[in-house]
């Protein structure tokens, strides 16, 4: 039989397109049909590569083979919800916005995660490790998952058991998370959930200077402030951002938005007031952050080219990677915008637009923000690859996973 | 494999050793053998109670101290030339044999490897030898105005690694979280002998959690050698306050709702009857002032167990007569525990009702809560407006400050309970709320058949919660002590497993519950087995525990 063949009696006919010689792509409709195409896939040494929301993945540089292109389209139902314990068990290929779409109707909500968490299938979301998926108020995305559904390369269905905490050797789920479909395919996953918030405040200040500003951000969350979210805009991408806002140079604009019980939502945003007023600042008008919370989470658009370079940095190196993209911006003579959102414990991740683009500068711009000690995004531990090429290898001998992904 | 070991290889293991830690950082004594063959296993304890050293029990070839990872290094390398097993010591103060080397080998005690490196303010983040004591650490963060916020019980005798390596939980892991949560990044030295470090300052990497694979798998895949822990600022305020509450559900809900609305007192505990009985009588609690029916029963001085209530004249006169002289001290103890012990399901039928009458206001709680000035006073003001809410009756600060007071005491209550005979062990199980009445009846009745049996609630979490059954029996000598402690553990994990919870909270896994391993992760086992196969193809690291299959030498 041929591989083809084997995918239509897997999952039916209307489920398998074909793209390209020995291309396919495979539209499962269960965990089981997604068992039967990666153990059918296995028998041919087919590749199998998820696609999540975003469509089809990046050509790899690896030789050529028969290739299955597994997407999650399909999975997109809620298997339980336990509203006891907060938990709902769904596919991974429903999106953050349907699942919050359906939850926000029993009062209950995914919590709040940057924007990037909702538009992504949860099965993607999950299956690549990306900084700024945390927020300071829930942390970060990977601890919200409780449990996960995979196939791995023989067929087999694992689902990691779901407990509060455990402690019963390494976490399997988090073994999972983060591993691009390289050592199982993802095809459910259990979420930890909250209940919507009794009250949202949000609030918008003005500081002298980009420095003060991250100042403040960390001297609230060291007073235990647990912000929904934050945003600092420098003062060029603020007037871009609203409408033409002036603000003196060298300011910057900062929006944040709190929630919880009543009585900890304001305080949180009182913590957050006098960390701004130490350092220098002032409230400024509350729209703009109603706007900003807008944009966010209600879908208005947001102006603006989308940026140019994003850097992740922790909290002590966020000022120096900020003048440093500034610096080589400016000898470049390019325009140069930034905000820096996502605050978390670890640090926040930094958007700088540069007009023009140019693919000179985005180099100089990246080796500045390193040298000052910032992340690039997709960095990977390569120091750790041989270890996770003898995992593959015990997990899945014909490397069939997502090959050419991850080393 | 090398139970025995040949005149040649024994001499050349000592050479090699002597070679690279020094003649002074290596032991072959019997006396330290002897040491380092078990932890706070109790059913090790009962073994040594009744055989002493000539106990039967596997002792290691050689203990090492090294001072510096190119150390650990050296020694896994030499063990996995020799196909020796290495086994990570660290406090020793384990309660599942998890460093207990069931085949000899190489222990490797890390407690010489403990510095605090270095506390990055900024990042709130601090490195740290995995060796370090636990209270050690502690001291000489609040030294620096910083607290990890991790406070078990053993805390005077634990270490950092092994914390790590059992995926420990301190007493205010309702704020702070489990280890797990506090950890950023790991030194290891692997199976491999090679040295790797995962994560490091952030989340930014790609590709699998390795922490989180390496951390819990207690010394299986590799040793910790140092770790990057986040910490907090220290406690600017504290505060805390004893509740009651009329039944475990009423309670349990109480403390659900409070968290699901995202409050996060750092500490919540809610005790059954029978616990919230024997804890009044054990601590010198001010609220305890309203006399049982029957007189009161003094307090003992060794602690909460065991401690019985008078009886009701109606009830089983001569076990109860036999309690009260017990806990009066006007008899042996011995034999009025033992009397007691003997008859658990009896006993604790009885004391059920007992305990529910006697404390007829219910079930006692402690919250505290502690933190930032500002938001502490006003989360502290929504935990306790949540708890009234739910119908729980304020008994003011003392009972909370009296818990705080006593909260490191429990582990020290069990050796005269050993001593006297009887053993003690504690069973520390979690699941999700939907499942966790079921699993609190299903395993106290499972436990019940063989031993008196208490619980309480002490870890929560938005989506569960843990429950810590502490039991107690008793048997005419050690073997059949041996087989009542094994019936009762089968029983509890199976009752646990089946009812959807996990088998283990905080206390890890090791050789007591590696039978259970199976049932626990089912087929994700193969990411163990993976992640095994990956960082120690030849099996060198602490064989025979957590239920993995015996690999390289050992599997012969």
């Amino acid at each position: 039989m041929t591989l083809v063949r084997e995918l239509v009696l897997a999952v039916g006919y209307e489920h398998v397109e074909e793209l390209d010689q020995n291309h396919y792509r495979v539209t499962p409709g269960s965990a089981a049909e997604v068992a039967e195409v990666i153990r059918r896939a296995g028998q041919f040494k087919a590749a199998v590569h998820p696609i999540g929301a975003g469509g089809r993945p990046l050509r790899s540089t690896e030789p050529e083979r028969p290739r299955v292109f597994l997407a999650t389209k399909r999975l997109d139902q809620i298997l339980q919800l336990d509203e006891t314990s907060l938990l709902v068990h769904a596919q991974a290929g429903i999106t953050g916005l349907e699942l919050e779409r359906i939850l926000s109707l029993r009062g209950l909500s995914i919590g709040d995660y940057p924007p990037v968490v909702l538009t992504s299938s949860l099965g993607g979301i999950i299956a690549v490790r990306t900084p700024g998926k945390s927020s300071a108020r829930h942390g970060f995305f990977e601890e919200a998952v409780a449990g996960v559904s995979a196939v791995l390369a023989d067929g087999r269905t694992v689902h990691t058991r779901v407990a509060p905490r455990r402690s019963t050797g390494p976490d399997l789920a988090r073994a999972l998370c983060g591993s691009e479909g390289t050592i199982g395919f993802i095809t459910s996953v259990v979420l930890r959930l909250h209940n919507k918030p009794e009250a949202r405040l949000v609030a918008a200040y003005r500081l002298p200077t980009m420095e003060a500003a991250v100042s403040a951000v960390y001297l609230a969350l060291r007073e235990e402030a647990a912000p929904s979210g934050m945003r600092i805009y420098d003062a060029d991408e603020a007037r871009l951002h609203f409408d033409g806002l002036q603000l003196p140079v060298g300011n910057v604009l900062l929006c944040a938005g709190t929630a919880g019980p009543t009585d900890l939502a304001a305080c949180d945003r009182d913590l957050l007031t006098s960390a701004v007023i130490a350092e220098g600042g002032t409230t400024a008008d509350e729209s703009l952050a109603d706007l900003w919370w807008r944009r966010l989470h209600a879908g208005e658009p947001t102006p603006g080219p989308s940026p140019s370079l994003q850097v992740m940095a922790t909290p002590s190196k966020l000022r120096a990677v900020y003048r440093a993209v500034e610096a080589s911006a400016r000898t470049h003579g390019a325009v140069f915008r930034a905000h820096i959102s996502r605050f978390d414990a670890d640090g926040a991740v930094e958007f700088f637009t540069f007009e023009p683009p140019t693919n000179e500068l985005i180099t100089a711009a990246e080796q500045a923000a390193e040298r000052a000690g910032g992340w690039l995004l997709g960095s990977r531990a390569a120091k750790l690859d041989p270890y996770l090429r003898a995992l593959r290898a015990a997990v899945d001998p014909n490397q069939i996973m997502n090959p050419g992904t991850l080393g | 494999m090398v139970r025995g070991m040949t005149a040649v290889d024994a001499e050349r293991l000592q050479r090699d050793l002597e070679a690279i830690v020094g003649p002074r950082r290596v032991s072959f004594r019997q006396v330290d053998l002897d040491t380092y063959s078990r932890d706070m296993w109790p059913r090790l304890l009962l073994r040594y109670r009744e055989d002493g050293p000539n106990n039967g029990l596997q002792r290691p070839h050689a203990v090492v101290w090294p001072e510096h990872v190119r150390e650990v290094v050296a020694v896994v390398k030499l063990a996995r030339s020799m196909g020796l097993p290495i086994v990570p010591y660290g406090g020793g103060s384990g309660v599942c044999g998890g460093a207990v080397p069931v085949l000899g080998g190489i222990t490797i005690d890390m407690k010489r490897m403990q510095q605090l490196r270095s506390v990055h303010s900024d990042e709130l983040i601090c490195d740290v030898d995995a060796g370090l004591n636990g209270e050690r650490f502690e001291r000489e963060l609040a030294r620096r105005g910083y607290t990890f916020g991790h406070f078990p019980s053993s805390i005077y005798c634990s270490t950092v690694g092994g914390w790590l390596a059992t995926r420990a939980a301190g007493q205010l892991s309702t704020k702070y979280g489990k280890v797990e949560d506090r950890v950023a990044g790991l030194t290891v030295v692997t199976g491999r002998g090679e040295v790797i470090e995962t994560d490091g300052p952030n989340r930014a990497l790609r590709g699998p959690n390795w922490t989180q694979l390496i951390v819990g798998s207690e010394g299986t895949l590799g040793i910790i050698t140092s770790a990057r822990l986040r910490v907090a600022p220290a406690p600017q305020l504290r505060v805390f306050r004893g509740y009651e509450v009329d039944s475990v559900a009423a309670g349990v809900e109480a403390i659900r709702r409070m968290l699901q609305k995202g409050l996060r007192p750092a500490v919540i505990r809610l005790y059954d009857e029978m616990d919230t009985l024997i804890n009044s009588f054990s601590h010198h609690d001010p609220t305890v002032i309203e006399p049982p029916p029957i007189g009161p029963v003094p307090p003992i001085a060794t602690g909460a167990l065991p401690a019985w209530p008078t009886p009701s004249p109606k009830e089983d006169e001569s076990t109860f007569q036999r309690l009260i002289a017990f806990a009066k001290g006007r008899t042996s103890r011995k034999v009025a525990m033992n009397a007691a012990l003997g008859k658990s399901p009896l006993v604790n039928k009885v004391f059920g009702a007992v305990a529910e009458k006697i404390a007829r206001r219910g079930c006692r709680m402690v919250i505290g809560l502690e933190g930032a000035r500002i938001r502490t006073e006003i989360e502290a003001a929504l935990c306790f407006h949540e708890l009234e809410t739910a119908g729980a009756r304020d008994m003011g600060e003392d009972p909370g400050w009296a818990w705080f007071k006593h909260r490191y005491h429990v582990s020290y209550r069990m050796s005269p309970m050993f001593r006297d005979g009887a053993f003690v062990d504690t069973m520390e199980v979690a699941s999700s709320w939907e499942r966790l009445g079921d699993m609190y009846h299903s395993v106290r009745e499972a436990i019940g058949k063989h031993a008196v049996v208490m619980a309480h609630f002490s870890h929560a979490y938005a989506d569960g919660c843990s429950i810590y059954f502490t039991f107690a029996g008793t048997a005419p000598d050690a073997r059949q002590a041996e087989r009542v402690y094994d019936a009762i553990w089968r029983d509890g994990m199976d009752a646990t497993t089946r009812v959807g919870g996990t088998i283990s909270h905080h206390h890890g896994v090791g050789l007591l519950k590696a039978p259970y391993m199976t049932g626990e992760h089912r087929e994700a086992m193969a990411i163990f087995e993976a992640a095994k196969t990956a960082l120690d193809p030849d099996g060198v690291m602490n064989p025979g525990k957590m239920g993995l299959r015996p690999r390289g030498a050992n599997a012969r």
